[in-house]
């Protein structure tokens, strides 16, 4: 069988959304750089590309149309390479290496583009027109439910205090931090604007600064935005191929793919949706959980990490290595591909065979993909 | 030569607060300071405070800040350079002198000194500079303060001073009222000797913080925090400094140096840091949400009470100052010192006691400059209390005899002079003020809450005068009165203005809160629909309507401005939609208005909900704008609506905007708006449900949100079909109807006339 290789991985620097460093640069214009960086770095004939599969969580306005082609345009890739949006909220670049590794698989193409944009400065959060169905509103509230008011949910149903969530953050941000100072960030980064660094990253993090701040869903809850992924601008790529291109075209590919999978859950705790997704894509593999080296556990949430850690008995010292999503931050339709490619480039750095990269996604699913040291 | 750039040198308090409102007048400024990156965080600072020295967030960005060790060089180009550092004349002629290096000729420098004479400033400088050279002295909050202390040496070019003095009056926005060249000019001066003997008096009589501050507040037109609460607001430790340059400035025999006076309580507080709200407490602290006050005595706090005396329920000032209990003696005392001693003073701190008045009316907020309190009390009683007390009467008192400060000529506000005849109170060219008009016309149309005065030039001016200038049944009728008239061709052209402190707090919700008391439905829904029909009326009327308003603007006050075909505003004016304070949603077309406004706003993104989502959030809220700017931003007022800095210069301003927009003129069509009817009422519930969990929604706010949202995205529409202004409007009394019928909204209502504040059930 063919197999499927994650054969480069470049993104954007992250910053936050509205006051960033980022905010005033369109998604497109974000993707596109990282789409011309990833054709550059490996050195391919655009030509041979499939198609761009471009995730993004609120394909509208700057980000609307069919943003994936029109990045394609700006990235001057040749016409012949195709391009389609894809949408599975913050799980939707993942999904573009799922929907890439499977047409590789049965033959429909050798190589993808796999990305992910999202410009929450410039396009909001649910969209510039909301306009739920009113009867399914009424009906099932919690399919519309707020991403904050899951997270207390799970942290209550999971018991997962104010002083873990913190503790949790500040690991996030110190790690963050000092691979940022190491310098084992600045490889992935493509130069957006003349911005060159992570903008969310916050070294000098600390539990006394985050117990200090008021709740931010529910006035008697645990969440705060200390413990919650900040809203933020970036865009990630990834050159999915089949371990046979990259072979022809002399690239170094960081991991293979060795198993995907999605599943639903309850809405109103969705940050739970790594459990399901992850396990069925380590069934699917016919490996543990303790098998796994390397985790990318998408930090939505401190309480929603936590408790899927536990749940699927992962250990925090094989988790977000260089910091999660609470301190880089989390670009919505962005992530899946950057904790992807995150998951390979660290199997390759660190060794181990195994990677996990899983996120849990808003109306209450989740996304997992398995990966194999080559 | 104009000013088009102006530089500020010292970036504390009043500097800062000049430059910024230099800045809110869209002139560029550059602000230095002597402590390197103090000006730059003296921006910060502005920012971040309240009462904002900043108009809104545009004019920060006009602000250039620099060091003045470095960066001396940014002053090349300004017209202006106002000096406001240390007040230490030696400090101050070394500036100067480093200043003649780089400004460029015909620019012109000013101190805001309070304290040092112009003549000890100029000293030992270039003659070039002695004539390019006076003294502009601003009020603390800059912005919010409308005097402006302008003094000229003998060598002053007077193109000088005529050019800053236009700049300050029609740029800033303030009066400028000239000054001789002494001690702390006018309004220092004056408010300094008040302040002597207001705290003097209180030891001496044995009065509490809070019945001395009722007297000086209430009776006497000054502002409700008398004179223990203004110094916590001031800074206690300024007295000593004052005090002193005082003493070093006036001769020994001036009546202010006699009185001085150092209290060992006060020089505790400051010894111990309680200089006021900037310190750990002053005359009056919170404690727990507790308010306390010192004991004079000792210095020791206790619980504020309410003073309990007989004499501070008079109305009349004479009566108080007559009255035997100690709120009476104290009241006697201190009038006598302050209407003395500025009645001694003129006209050697000013030419005239308009200009006195006008100094301590808008630099200290009084209500009554020292010359109109004597006319309440009669000058006559002054003399014969000033002769028992066995002190000297001024000249100027003598002089006037039984005669009253001010008379009424001929329609004609007329001051005594200092030469015994009275002249006319000069105004401003191009000031046209209401209150003249009145003076010397009768209404158009008169009835007990509104007036329509003939403005000239064939424009009518519509007055409110109800209590707040809350809007009633009254005012509603002459707003359809005027208009019939105008349809007529008695004028082509109305302003919709007011001289009251508030343009119009809004409905006169006692009369709603009476009339649902007594179930009477019908007379509330035609009250409704006839302010419906009246605001229609407005901009649907053959002429143009032009509002003009400072102060608030609030709930009923704001809608009547949203329907004028133009708006030239004061800069301080406070619009907002705040019916859900009360329970209730805006009724008389504020919904419709915004809905519209939003959604033929340029940049806002296509599609059915960011109109609706942008009304909802500001009307939902009770946002309020906190100047004329930021209104502009909020859509409150459109972004071809004036501001104007000079209050004064309002009503001229609106009468010159109607009368170019009469030729050609055609009201607004009505228009169709796009409305998402049921799923943008889902949206907008998910949007009231977070809020609630978050705490900040209460239960009764969710039921006014719902009607608010039902109103808003247009009912039972959808957004394929046209949703008509007339059936918002339909929308909007069906809401405000069952909202007043809920126990919720009449708690509010009630709650807010009782006690001025919402209610949040």
């Amino acid at each position: 069988m063919t197999d499927v290789v994650i054969a480069a991985y470049r993104r954007t620097p992250f910053h936050f959304a509205g006051k960033g460093a980022l905010a005033k640069v369109r998604g497109d214009e974000m993707a596109a750089a990282v789409v011309r960086a990833l054709v550059a770095d490996t050195g391919i004939d655009p030509a041979t590309l499939e198609d761009v599969v471009m995730g993004c969580a609120f394909p509208e306005g700057e980000q609307g149309l069919n943003v994936a082609k029109l990045v394609a345009f700006m990235a001057g890739l040749p016409e012949s390479v195709a391009g389609v949006t894809v949408n599975r909220f913050c799980g939707s670049s993942m999904q573009s290496v799922h929907q890439a590794a499977g047409a590789i698989r049965m033959g429909a193409g050798e190589a993808f583009i796999c990305a992910g944009m999202e410009s929450m400065s410039r396009v909001p959060m649910m969209g510039f027109n909301p306009m739920p169905n009113p009867g399914l509103a009424k009906s099932f509230p919690q399919a519309y439910i707020s991403m904050g008011e899951t997270a207390e949910n799970v942290a209550m149903r999971h018991q997962i205090s104010r002083a873990e969530q913190e503790a949790f953050s500040v690991r996030s941000h110190h790690k963050a931090a000092a691979a940022q100072a190491a310098g084992k960030l600045a490889a992935e980064i493509v130069a957006v604007a003349g911005v060159e660094q992570d903008g969310c990253i916050r070294a000098d993090s600390s539990a006394e600064a985050l117990a200090g701040l008021k709740p931010a869903f529910r006035a008697d809850g645990t969440v705060t935005a200390g413990t919650s992924s900040p809203l933020t601008d970036g865009a990630t790529g990834l050159l999915v191929c089949s371990a046979e291109y990259a072979r022809r075209h002399g690239l170094k590919p960081l991991a293979k793919v060795l198993s995907i999978a999605v599943a639903g859950c309850a809405p109103e705790v969705m940050g739970m949706g790594p459990v399901g997704a992850s396990r069925k894509a380590l069934a699917r593999a016919g490996i543990q959980a303790g098998d796994v080296a390397v985790v990318e556990l998408n930090e939505a949430f401190a309480s929603q990490a936590l408790a899927c850690m536990r749940e699927l008995g992962i250990d925090e010292n094989r988790v977000n290595k260089d910091g999660g999503a609470i301190a880089l931050g989390h670009p919505l339709g962005a992530t899946g591909a950057r904790i992807v490619g995150k998951a390979a480039q660290l199997l390759q750095r660190d060794g181990g065979r195994y990677a996990l990269a899983t996120q849990c996604i808003g109306g209450g699913q989740g996304i997992a993909t398995l990966l194999e040291a080559l | 030569m104009s000013i088009r750039k102006v530089g500020v040198i010292g970036a504390g308090v009043m500097g800062a607060g000049i430059a910024a409102q230099v800045a809110n007048a869209g002139v560029p400024v550059v602000l230095l300071d002597i402590v390197v990156g103090g000006a730059a965080k003296a921006v910060e600072r502005m920012l971040r405070a309240d009462p904002a020295p900043f108009m809104g967030k545009a004019p920060a960005r006009l602000v250039t800040t620099g060091d003045l060790g470095t960066d001396l060089a940014l002053l090349a180009d300004c017209d202006w350079i106002c000096e406001a550092i240390i007040e230490r004349p030696d400090a101050k002629r070394a500036l100067y002198a480093q200043l003649e290096a780089v400004r460029k000729p015909g620019s012109v420098v000013s101190s805001n000194t309070s304290t040092i004479p112009l003549a000890a400033l100029t000293e030992g400088l270039a003659e070039g500079f002695a004539t390019d050279f006076m003294v502009t002295h601003f009020f603390n909050p800059p912005r919010y303060m409308r005097l402006l202390e302008v003094v000229q040496g003998p060598r002053t070019r007077a193109d000088a001073v005529a050019m800053v003095s236009a700049f300050g009056d029609r740029v800033l926005g303030k009066t400028v009222v000239r000054c001789k060249d002494t001690p702390g000019f006018i309004a220092n001066r004056i408010g300094g000797m008040w302040m002597q003997s207001a705290i003097n008096n209180a030891f001496d009589l044995g009065l509490t913080v809070e019945e001395a501050d009722a007297v000086n507040g209430r009776p006497m037109g000054i502002p409700k925090t008398g004179v223990f609460g203004l110094m916590d607001l001031v800074g206690i430790d300024l007295g000593p400094h004052v005090a002193a340059s005082m003493k070093a400035t006036l001769p020994a025999d001036d009546a202010y140096v006699q009185g001085l006076r150092e209290h060992a309580v006060i020089t505790t507080m400051i010894a111990e840091g309680r200089t006021g709200r900037k310190g750990k407490g002053g005359f009056y602290v919170r404690v727990k949400g507790q308010k306390l006050a010192m004991n004079l005595a000792d210095g020791s706090y206790r619980e504020s009470v309410k003073p309990m005396l007989e004499s501070l329920a008079l109305r009349n000032l004479r009566e108080l100052a007559e009255h035997p209990d100690r709120a009476g003696r104290y009241a006697h005392a201190v009038l006598l010192d302050m209407m003395g001693y500025a009645a001694s003073l003129v006209p050697e701190i000013a030419d005239t006691i308009a200009d006195v008045d006008a100094a301590m009316r808008l630099g200290y907020a009084w209500k009554y400059g020292p010359f109109e309190l004597i006319d309440r009390v009669g000058a006559p009683w002054l003399v014969a209390a000033l002769r028992a007390a066995g002190r000297p009467v001024p000249k100027l008192l003598e002089q006037i005899g039984p005669r009253s400060f001010y008379r009424v000529q001929d329609g004609v506000l007329e001051f005594f002079g200092t030469d015994g005849t009275y002249h006319a109170v000069p105004r401003a060219e191009g000031v046209l003020l209401l209150g003249d008009i009145k003076r010397r016309s009768t209404p158009l149309l008169k009835n007990s809450s509104a007036s329509l005065w003939d403005i000239g030039d064939g424009v009518a001016c519509l007055e409110f005068h109800s209590k707040m200038n809350a809007l009633d049944p009254d005012i509603l009728g002459l707003i359809g009165k005027a208009v019939a008239m105008g349809r007529k061709g008695a004028f082509k052209a109305l302003v919709i203005h007011n001289e009251g402190e508030q343009f119009s707090v809004g409905a006169n919700i006692g009369l709603a809160l009476f009339a649902a008391n007594i179930a009477a439905w019908g007379e509330i829904e035609s009250m409704i629909e006839g302010g419906q029909k009246a605001m229609r009326a407005l901009r649907e009327a053959p002429f143009p309507v032009v509002g003009a308003p400072s102060g608030m603007a609030l709930g009923g006050g704001c809608e009547v401005l949203l329907h004028c075909d133009a708006v030239e505003a004061y800069a301080e004016t406070y619009i907002g939609l705040v019916e859900v304070g009360v329970g209730l949603i805006p009724g008389w077309g504020g919904c419709t208005t915004m809905l519209r406004r939003w959604a033929e706003a340029p940049r806002m993104p296509k599609g059915p909900m960011p109109p609706v989502a942008k009304a909802f959030e500001m009307i939902s809220t009770a946002q309020v704008a906190k100047s004329a700017t930021e209104a502009k931003e909020m859509m409150l007022f459109r972004s071809t609506d004036g501001v104007v800095m000079n209050r004064d210069r309002l009503l001229a301003a609106a009468k010159a905007r109607a009368l170019a927009m009469v030729e050609g003129y055609a009201p607004q069509a009505r228009a169709s708006l796009r409305l998402p009817g049921a799923t943008g009422r889902a949206a907008l519930s998910m949007a009231v449900q977070a809020q609630v969990a978050m705490g900040r929604a209460t239960p009764h706010d969710v039921v006014v949100c719902d009607a608010l949202a039902n109103t808003l995205t247009g009912g039972d529409t959808d957004f394929i079909v046209e949703t008509t202004e007339d059936q918002v409007l339909a929308l909007e009394r069906q809401g405000f109807m069952a909202l007043l019928k809920t126990k919720g909204t009449l708690a509010r209502v009630e709650h807010m006339l009782e006690t001025g504040r919402p209610l949040r059930n």
